[in-house]
């Protein structure tokens, strides 16, 4: 495992080369979130309660989830395998006597745990001068679900994208594979319809794919918003984990001998 | 075996047995036989071949290859647009075979230089003996391994450097890269520190370690890959074009660190370059690639003794000069300047032609060594007429399985093919590296 974890350590060292970019990522993070502080300080001065939420509790599902979806970094991980195996210097994690997958997980984990600080302390600066009533979990059950659902989000989305990437051996554009699933995480999770406009059969087949298990509910049930689907929605994150290993093994053992190293 | 003869050398796989051979060598001892500068060790039918003076240095073929080949599949197409659309209801496919049944056999401690124009195969078949691609027919075998399985014990006792290609995080320091490695490798942290200070100071780089890869020169660089490469101190250093691009100084210091890598660490090391003096400097054995064929497999010093004709000699003046006429036969004129005369003159020839030079007081004279690509093609070509002959083959170091085919690939017939076979293996005993 030490060896996954220097990985994981290079990244975070290569996160922190350039000081700019740390600097506007925490600009980036506390204006996002001031943003949302007027835009519902306007509406919620109508009415105290949207749908199921308070203002309170609307900024503190809004400071969650936008930090778990920063944190959900791995588009990056398809790109890079897809342009590596087109130009021949994947082999470069080929050689070297570490699981690919895993060095792509740490390179995930370091990016990952980056950002995690930095936009920890942004938003804890932002909820200190804002005096948000942060609106969390009391349920010790349910906030454990939440955080292992998140980790297991995101290790579905390295194992996701690193699929993805992976079908270069095969085809030689991904970029269509990358399309469907950029639209069905945005349909899942509600971005481009509402859910509730679609009809409620739609939605519970909708609710069994993995995207809804990714950054909205672990958000959800970390406000305290939601607690019935925090196991079922582990148990389909599991699942969806397993088959796409599965998948994974599966790509790499019939296309792997495809690879031809061009350009090398 | 009784110990009066050596048998042939150990099976591929004995490196793994080299730990039980050094639990059992006490009891082994009086079954060792003196021969040569080697000792041989005999035991239960197989025999192992040891340095005298060195501890349990095992002489063993480290590579090991067969009938390879290796063919990529590639589509054609017309072309402009209609050639395009076309190619979406009809796909047209060509096979290219990128390296031809190419047999190859190295021993451990050997400095083995691949060489062949652009295209030759050489790359794919480091490529293949690395386990980055999958042959598509023949025997291979690397350390005991099947390459291509990418198992991590494997890969733990080889190296690979592309010098176009790199392992280096640019935007962080050699440091934070070798620390990397060191885990990666999973090198005990005294070994790592001892490993990396030998190499430091070997190749001067004190002052670069705690800046940025990315502000490094190219022949920088190419030290920091070496460094990053040799950290785990592989059994196996493959080399691709490590001195592509770099300027002449660099190129002689990286020549200097391989030489005494291999002769130090006894590092077998497999190095492919387009450049003469890499392969002249560095090789004792030379195997030539062309078209995916091995042409020749032997001396270096017979490669150009008997393929090297020429030479390139480089006149620069101060001052404009017109045409030179020659004295001095078989020189031929390939670039005429007012300021600078390009001549290829025969080996024999090359003093007497540097001699009349001076006479006209030039700036300047380099003289260098013929191209590699003449050098292949003159072998090629003589391939190709004792083939027609049927006087037997051009080379004095023929290639088991070679035979020349319409479209000039080349592959041998057996009877010869044995005959000089066992010529190289004793070429190859008496040692690897210069």
């Amino acid at each position: 495992m030490r060896k996954y974890w220097e990985i994981a350590k290079t990244y975070m060292k290569a996160q922190m080369v350039w000081r700019a970019d740390v600097i506007f990522n925490m600009i980036f993070t506390i204006s996002k979130i001031l943003f949302a502080y007027l835009l519902w300080g306007i509406i919620f001065r109508q009415k105290s309660t949207v749908g199921l939420f308070t203002f309170h509790g609307m900024l503190s599902y809004y400071i969650v989830s936008s930090f778990l979806s920063q944190l959900e970094m791995a588009d990056g991980i398809s790109g890079e395998i897809h342009a590596r195996i087109r130009n021949g210097s994947f082999s470069k994690y080929m050689v070297i006597p570490v699981g690919i997958e895993k060095y792509f997980m740490a390179m995930e984990l370091g990016v990952v745990l980056f950002y995690l600080a930095f936009d920890f302390l942004a938003a804890a600066v932002w909820v200190v001068i804002f005096r948000v009533r942060f609106v969390f979990t009391t349920d010790c059950r349910i906030l454990l679900c939440a955080v292992v659902m998140a980790v297991l989000g995101m290790v579905f989305m390295v194992q996701l994208n690193y699929l993805l990437g992976l079908l270069t051996l095969k085809y030689q554009g991904i970029g269509t594979f990358l399309m469907i699933k950029n639209n069905l995480a945005a349909l899942v999770t509600g971005t481009i319809v509402p859910l509730a406009l679609f009809p409620e059969i739609i939605v519970n087949a909708m609710r069994l794919l993995p995207f809804y298990y990714v950054t909205y509910l672990p958000s959800m049930l970390l406000t305290g918003m939601l607690r019935e689907e925090a196991l079922r929605g582990l148990l389909i994150l599991c699942f969806w984990c397993g088959a796409i290993q599965v998948s994974i093994n599966v790509i790499w053992k019939k296309y792997s001998r495809k690879y031809d190293g061009v350009g090398i | 075996m009784s110990g009066e003869e050596p048998s042939t050398f150990s099976p591929y796989n004995s490196l793994k047995m080299h730990a039980a051979v050094q639990q059992k060598a006490e009891l082994w001892k009086r079954k060792r036989i003196r021969r040569g500068d080697h000792d041989i060790l005999c035991f239960q039918g197989q025999s192992w071949s040891f340095l005298r003076g060195k501890e349990f240095y095992m002489k063993n073929k480290v590579i090991e290859t067969q009938g390879l080949v290796k063919t990529y599949r590639r589509y054609r197409k017309r072309e402009g647009i209609r050639g395009s659309l076309a190619s979406l209801w009809k796909r047209e496919y060509e096979e290219k075979t990128a390296v031809n049944r190419v047999n190859l056999s190295v021993e451990e401690g050997e400095f083995v230089g691949l060489i062949g124009p652009n295209g030759a195969g050489k790359t794919t078949l480091i490529k293949m003996l690395t386990g980055i691609i999958a042959p598509t027919e023949g025997s291979i075998d690397v350390l005991g391994y099947y390459p291509n399985d990418l198992r991590n014990e494997f890969k733990k006792q080889y190296a690979v450097v592309m010098g176009q290609k790199s392992q280096l995080f640019f935007e962080l320091t050699v440091n934070d890269t070798l620390r990397l490695f060191k885990e990666i490798y999973e090198i005990p942290e005294k070994e790592y520190r001892e490993t990396k200070d030998y190499f430091v100071r070997l190749f001067g780089v004190e002052e670069l370690m705690d800046v940025q890869v990315r502000t490094l020169s190219l022949g920088e660089r190419m030290k920091m890959e070496l460094i990053v490469a040799l950290l785990h101190q592989p059994k196996i250093l493959f080399l691709d074009e490590p001195t592509i691009g770099l300027d002449a100084v660099a190129s002689r210091q990286i020549r200097k660190f391989l030489r005494e890598i291999n002769e130090e660490k006894g590092t077998t090391i497999l190095l492919t370059s387009h450049y003469m003096e890499d392969i002249k400097a560095l090789c004792r054995r030379t195997v030539v690639i062309n078209r995916g064929v091995s042409l020749y497999d032997g001396p270096t010093d017979e490669l150009f003794d008997r393929y090297q004709k020429n030479r390139k000699v480089i006149a620069t003046f101060e001052h404009p000069m017109g045409q030179i006429a020659l004295k001095t036969n078989e020189v031929r004129q390939i670039e005429d300047e007012p300021y600078k005369k390009v001549y290829e003159a025969a080996i024999p020839r090359t003093r007497e032609l540097f001699a009349e030079l001076m006479e006209y007081e030039p700036k300047d004279i380099v003289v260098e060594e013929e191209d590699l690509g003449a050098v292949v093609e003159r072998i090629y070509q003589s391939e190709i007429a004792a083939q027609e002959t049927g006087t037997g083959r051009g080379s004095g170091r023929a290639v088991e399985g070679a035979e020349v085919s319409e479209t000039g690939a080349t592959a041998a017939e057996g009877k010869e093919a044995t005959e000089t076979d066992s010529a190289e293996q004793k070429s190859n005993k008496k040692g690897g590296c210069r």
